[in-house]
């Protein structure tokens, strides 16, 4: 449901129950945008949102980062046609999930060994969505106008990963709180498979794409707070050999 | 402990992915009162997993589905019972007259079940 928290709380205090403040409200409204208006933001915005990435926490101030804008019109559509060819080759293989009983059959056996190989790239979400797009039922990048790549240097002091989805996630709030929208896409680690993409954007070492954000104006509107799972949460409160207590958060 | 059990069979073992016994996929339930049948739900979901009777969402995204009331929608079901929500509630968040609810959350089997989260679905709690 369209629940709005209209009353906002200022910043910088704190009373039990309080309504959100704007920044809680931006955190909890946010959601992945997946529909957009065909023009893009002003650069002066997209300059805007990647100063919320230049200063966000990294292990040891590394910064282990390197942003490319993505606003090509050719270049967007290019990069669709070639993930949705890529997954639509792996998807050939391991899609037990659709097609003939023979098919089936054959791509459970590579599937059963591929998702022990690669058990994040094919949990269940991603393999139904590219088992999706493979069938034409849903794209890669939803047609936006804008894509921040957001480039890992693996130099990075401890975990340059984590910097990078720290990074991201403090501009898609900055998008989110200028009235834009971004989603995260995963899915553009298949363009790593082509040659083609990899000179493109000068992916060598010392340099990995993992995860790009899609940016541009919400059409329509669809920020909005959603119910998740209460999920337990473990309190060392008491003394050294006290089992911990258990609250569930949400409820 | 209150998280659920993870034993080493469960984690060695992988669900088959369109089976509902062995991965419970999100399911909604549509007010059909409430439903003004936009296809808002149908064109925002991620996986394309939502059919309206007269579009689909890429019928929506290319502009094929021109204006006009679409029927209530609902969760495409496959042959096993399986859908494909994975009860993100983007949907329901952007129903511009919420019609949307969830009926089961998401929770995929063995190797990749949850542990911390449970069944319950909250929203947003201003402690
Ligand atoms: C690292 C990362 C990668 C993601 N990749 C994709 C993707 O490839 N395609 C997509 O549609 N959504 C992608 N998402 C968005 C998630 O599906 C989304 O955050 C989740 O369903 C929760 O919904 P919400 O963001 O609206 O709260 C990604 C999110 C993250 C954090
Ligand atoms: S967005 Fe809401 S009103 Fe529109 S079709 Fe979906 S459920 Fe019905
Ligand atoms: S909850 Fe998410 S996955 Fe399920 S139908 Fe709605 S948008 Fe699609």
């Amino acid at each position: 449901m369209n629940v709005k928290y209209e009353e906002l709380s200022p910043l910088g205090t704190y009373e039990e129950g309080m309504p959100w403040n704007p920044v809680e409200k931006i955190i909890v409204e946010r959601r992945s945008i997946r529909s957009f208006k065909k023009e893009p933001l002003p650069d002066s915005m997209i300059r805007r949102i990647l100063e919320a990435g230049r200063f966000a926490p990294s292990a040891g101030n590394s910064q282990p980062w390197r942003f490319i804008v993505v606003k090509s019109r050719e270049i967007l559509a290019e990069m669709e046609k070639d993930a949705i060819r890529v997954i639509k080759f792996f998807m050939f293989f391991l899609d037990y999930t659709t097609g003939n009983r023979v098919r089936r059959i054959i791509a459970r056996f590579y599937a059963a060994v591929l998702i022990r190989i690669l058990p994040n790239e094919l949990h269940p979400v991603p393999f139904g969505l590219m088992s999706q797009i493979a069938q034409g039922k849903t794209p890669v990048f939803h047609a936006a106008p804008i894509l921040i790549l957001l480039v890992e240097d693996r130099r990075g002091v401890s975990n340059p990963p984590m910097d990078i989805g720290i990074c991201g996630q403090n501009m898609v709030l900055a998008a989110h709180s200028l009235g834009a929208g971004a989603c995260w896409i995963g899915l553009i680690k298949v363009l790593m498979y082509l040659p083609k993409w990899r000179k493109k954007f000068g992916i060598k070492y010392p340099y990995k794409l993992d995860v790009c954000l899609a940016m541009g104006w919400q059409k329509p509107k669809a920020d909005g707070p959603v119910p998740r799972e209460a999920q337990v949460v473990e309190w060392y409160d008491k003394g050294l050999n006290d089992p911990p207590r258990t609250t569930k958060q949400g409820e | 402990m209150a998280t659920a059990h993870y034993s080493t069979f469960d984690r060695l073992r992988l669900p088959a992915y369109d089976n509902q016994k062995q991965m419970q996929t999100g399911d909604l339930l549509f007010d059909r009162e409430k439903c003004k049948e936009c296809g808002v739900c149908v064109q925002l979901c991620p996986g394309g997993c939502l059919l309206a009777d007269t579009a689909t969402k890429m019928d929506l995204i290319s502009g094929k589905a021109k204006g006009g009331k679409y029927g209530v929608p609902h969760v495409v079901t496959m042959r096993s019972g399986a859908t494909l929500c994975i009860a993100c509630y983007d949907c329901g968040a952007a129903c511009p007259h919420g019609a949307i609810s969830i009926k089961r959350n998401f929770n995929p089997g063995y190797h990749f079940k949850r542990l911390t989260q449970t069944s319950e679905m909250r929203y947003p709690k201003r402690y």
